[in-house]
């Protein structure tokens, strides 16, 4: 350990627990503020006060449990830390009462209302404490194996002491002993893989950047994190963003790039602000800047916003953004080790690649393939969600099984309802049948089925959505978002946008089926994989749901009833009160009648928005609007 | 990418004439610590927007003399990136989110009944500029599926006629915050302003 950084660990002290007093950690990140934590925290702090209790508050990351925000977790002196949750800000008085007030008894509270588990190492948190059963025996928890979200949730992220007091920075100093070319190396051989979606091993792509003449050469971090439904690389910056930047500064040290970017998306501004509070604090303590950690050897690093564009998760298209261009990915070669940034040569990785960079260069590469498979070593986060019963953010070991992912960890699709299909990957990655939940989580089975595991968004959808509408949804995203170099790329997703868009429309004719695939191939001929994989989509709908795409092309029919141009809604029951309520919002007013007189859909002026089968599921029915005697001559 | 032929995220450009001798200098004070140069592009019209809530015509030709840079280097990018707003923003924003997970569970049908019941498309002010639908990139709360924002602030899990009734709220005049208030906390999760510039 060198000097510098004994110092700082020395000033930063051991981690942060319960010492004379409880302490209330509040998790305190985009999707906790989207369920109300912010309301909560204010609550917990007037009540907190209120009542003169002297309780220690943190505002911390998140542990990964979306489904049960605004989440809190409470310790009191001398025992382990209880996760509680959801706590609305209306249920603040009652919690305070059940964990800290009289209500509370030694043979277990009734705080259990909002218990999730016992938060500690397995053995320590053992049968649990109080009634209250161990976090690691939540079905949520208990298949995880969390490395690089080991500290999420349990340090204040806008904080370096706790970073610190963790162990971050801890790599840093080993790798400021090691000559740059072991540094690369170790990570080879610990088979640390990207995690942006194409898996291509971080250490040998460090390599071609340190044989780049430097210092001027440029590390950056891909924090785009474009793909909807995906937010992985979010919950790492808005809860352990040193992590993210020690990464960085290893892979600096292993190529001689001394300089870095962190580029993120615009929409999310909380990991920008608590990125560039970590760089400007790390640089501060010497973590960053001129001279690490007193070697004398340097990296810099800058946090850049982006505005409102998917390609600039292209890597080329990152490096244009930078360059304050249009995000029109490049044609390649020149390779960003060649001509990156500036004309600068580049590495870069994405987010998540930088966050396991650390852990394997401490542990060393047998311990980094502990877990994982032949083709994806490790562990990889994934957000998961859509029709599931527990949303949230995890860490698995690559060849984990999806359906234990879905349906263990997430629960499933809420109520006892069927899945029907999967997409993973975001709008480039394809779509899955429901049949497919067995395959294992790394790349190759995916790919052998035409579709993407991508980045670590995962969604699965139950049977109200419908295979055509999401390939005409994905068509339109890449159409919307095609940078518009090439003509293929954006002719190509309009026409895709136009067949299906009229087949949804009733206008599907069989020759459909063969033009779709006359499309895909011209799309092959785009520049960048944007265009390549426009019509994943379409490609994996025609594959894995071919019965229901030939319902729509040659008999008009939606089975899922999404597709508006192929249902029509239809009172069956003119005298359901319910359709009160339903007439005053149909928000085009298609419902005439009264209570006398009984109501009915004026046909022409219905849009199908499906409102009033929610408010009068009695009384109106959804129905084909071709029906199959009228179908098309095929 | 702001697809001006086609696509949701319309919003047309308008040239508004210049700007006020009071916004020329509160635009020249956000620019006076951007060094020259195109790579400060995107910080630059970051700072404009922070400080006007869009990016007028007339800012652009600003942002194009303060980095030395030619108006067209600074008009391409700013109508390529979808999060530059280039018509004043409205008092009240419904922001609708446009992704999948939304989508799966009900989405398209909410964004439906939000631009009929507000008379007006996504990308556009209703009369008066009272309020505006505007669309959304998911930022990972999927959790609150199928969701909008009221002023940044997340309004999920709606059902159709929840979309419904939020609607006609604003329409008949109630402003954003008055239907989702933030709390007392309220953490910034609107954009921060981050300075352009290495570590030292
Ligand atoms: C249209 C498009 C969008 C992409 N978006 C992202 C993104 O948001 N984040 C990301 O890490 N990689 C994205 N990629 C992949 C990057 O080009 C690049 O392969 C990746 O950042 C490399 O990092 P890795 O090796 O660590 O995975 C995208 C690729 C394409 C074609
Ligand atoms: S394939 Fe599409 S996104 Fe990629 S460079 Fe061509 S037009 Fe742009
Ligand atoms: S489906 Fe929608 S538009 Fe049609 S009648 Fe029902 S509520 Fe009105
Ligand atoms: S898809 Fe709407 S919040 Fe993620």
């Amino acid at each position: 350990m060198s000097a510098a950084y004994e110092a700082l660990r020395a000033e930063a002290g051991p981690p942060r627990e319960a010492r004379e007093r409880p302490l209330l950690r509040v998790d305190l990140t985009t999707s906790s503020v989207a369920a109300g934590a912010d309301g909560t925290l204010s609550r917990l702090r007037e009540s907190i006060a209120a009542r003169g209790l002297d309780v220690e508050i943190v505002r911390v990351g998140s542990l990964g449990l979306s489904f049960a925000e605004p989440t809190v977790e409470l310790q009191r002196p001398g025992r382990l830390p209880v996760v509680y949750g959801p706590l609305p800000a209306e249920e603040v008085e009652d919690f305070l009462d059940a964990v800290l007030g009289t209500a509370r008894s030694e043979a277990g509270g009734d705080d259990r209302r909002w218990a999730i588990g016992v938060r500690g190492g397995d053995g320590q948190a053992g049968e649990g404490q109080e009634g209250v059963p161990p976090l690691s025996a939540h079905p949520f928890w208990a298949p995880q194996q969390r490395r690089v979200m080991e500290l999420m949730g349990v340090i204040d992220p806008e904080s370096l002491s706790e970073a610190l007091a963790g162990g971050r920075y801890a790599g840093l100093d080993r790798a400021l002993e090691m000559e740059p070319r072991a540094i690369c190396d170790l990570i080879e051989a610990a088979g640390v893989g990207g995690r942006g979606g194409g898996g291509f091993p971080a250490g040998r792509k460090w390599k071609f950047l340190l044989g780049a003449p430097g210092p001027d050469k440029y590390m950056l971090c891909n924090a785009d994190e474009g793909d909807p439904g995906a937010f992985v690389n979010r919950i790492l910056m808005e809860s352990d963003p040193h992590l993210v930047i020690e990464g960085m500064a290893i892979a600096g040290l292993a190529t001689g790039a001394e300089r870095g970017v962190v580029y993120i998306r615009d929409e999310y501004p909380l990991s920008v602000a608590r990125m560039q509070r970590a760089v400007d604090e790390a640089a501060a303590a010497g973590l960053l800047g001129g001279d690490l950690l007193g070697s004398g050897r340097a990296f810099r690093l800058e946090v850049v916003r982006g505005a409102g564009s998917y390609v600039c998760g292209e890597e080329t298209g990152l490096i244009a953004s930078l360059e304050g261009l249009r995000g029109m990915p490049k044609i390649r070669p020149p390779f960003p080790a060649q001509r990156g940034v500036f004309g600068l040569p580049s590495n870069v990785n994405n987010t998540e690649t930088y966050a396991h960079v650390p852990p394997a260069l401490l542990h060393g590469a047998d311990w980094y393939r502990e877990f994982g498979t032949e083709a994806d070593a490790g562990t990889k986060m994934f957000s998961i969600g859509g029709a599931l019963r527990r949303t949230g953010i995890v860490e698995v070991p690559f060849g984990s099984s999806m359906r234990e992912l879905l349906e263990e960890i997430g629960g499933g699709v809420p109520d006892g309802g069927a899945a029907k299909g999967i997409q993973p990957g975001g709008p480039l990655g394809g779509l899955l049948n429901a049949d497919d939940l067995g395959l294992d989580l790394e790349r190759p089975p995916f790919t052998e089925r035409g579709v993407l595991l991508g980045s670590g968004g995962l969604i699965l959808f139950d049977e109200r959505a419908c295979a055509v509408d999401l390939a005409l949804y994905f068509s339109e995203f890449c159409e919307d978002e095609s940078c518009g170099r090439c003509t293929t790329c954006h002719g190509g997703s309009q026409r895709l946008v136009e067949m299906l868009g009229r087949i949804t429309r009733g206008g599907g004719r069989a020759a459909d089926l063969e033009r779709l695939g006359v499309v895909d191939r011209t799309l092959q001929n785009a520049n960048c994989l944007h265009g390549q994989f426009t019509p994943y989509a379409i490609r994996a709908a025609l594959r894995h749901f071919r019965e229901e795409v030939e319902l729509h092309v040659l008999e008009r029919r939606c089975p899922a009833r999404a597709c508006r141009g192929l249902i029509r809604h239809r009172v069956t029951d003119a005298s359901d009160p319910a359709l009160a309520e339903a007439a005053a919002l149909c928000p085009t007013e298609a419902i005439s009648g009264d209570d006398a007189s009984g109501r009915a859909i004026d046909e022409a002026a219905c849009v199908q928005c499906g409102l009033c089968a929610e408010l009068a599921p009695a009384a109106v029915a959804v129905e084909d609007r071709f029906p199959v005697a009228a179908a098309a001559p095929a | 990418m702001r697809c001006v032929t086609n696509g949701a995220n319309g919003g047309e450009r308008t040239d508004a004439g210049d700007l006020t001798p009071a916004q020329r200098d509160r635009v020249a004070a956000a620019l006076a610590d951007v060094e020259p140069g195109k790579g400060n592009l995107l910080p630059a019209l970051h700072r404009v927007q922070h400080e006007l809530g869009w990016v007028p015509r007339a800012a652009m030709t600003l942002v194009a003399r303060r980095l030395g840079i030619s108006e067209a280097q600074v008009y391409g990018p700013a109508t390529f990136y979808s999060e530059f707003r280039l018509t004043p923003p409205p008092a009240s924003l419904l922001t609708w989110c446009s992704g999948p997970t939304c989508r799966v569970l009900g989405g398209e049908r909410i964004k439906l009944i939000l631009e009929e019941t507000l008379d007006c498309r996504l990308g556009e002010n209703g009369p008066n500029d009272d309020y505006g639908l505007w669309l959304g990139q998911c930022n990972g709360t999927c959790e609150q599926a199928p969701q909008v924002w009221l002023n940044g602030r997340v309004v999920g899990k709606l059902g159709l006629a929840d979309a419904a009734r939020l609607a006609r709220r604003l329409r008949d005049g109630e402003t954003a915050d008055a239907i989702a208030p933030p709390p007392a906390d309220a953490v910034e999760i609107q954009p921060a302003l981050v300075r352009r510039g290495e570590t030292p």
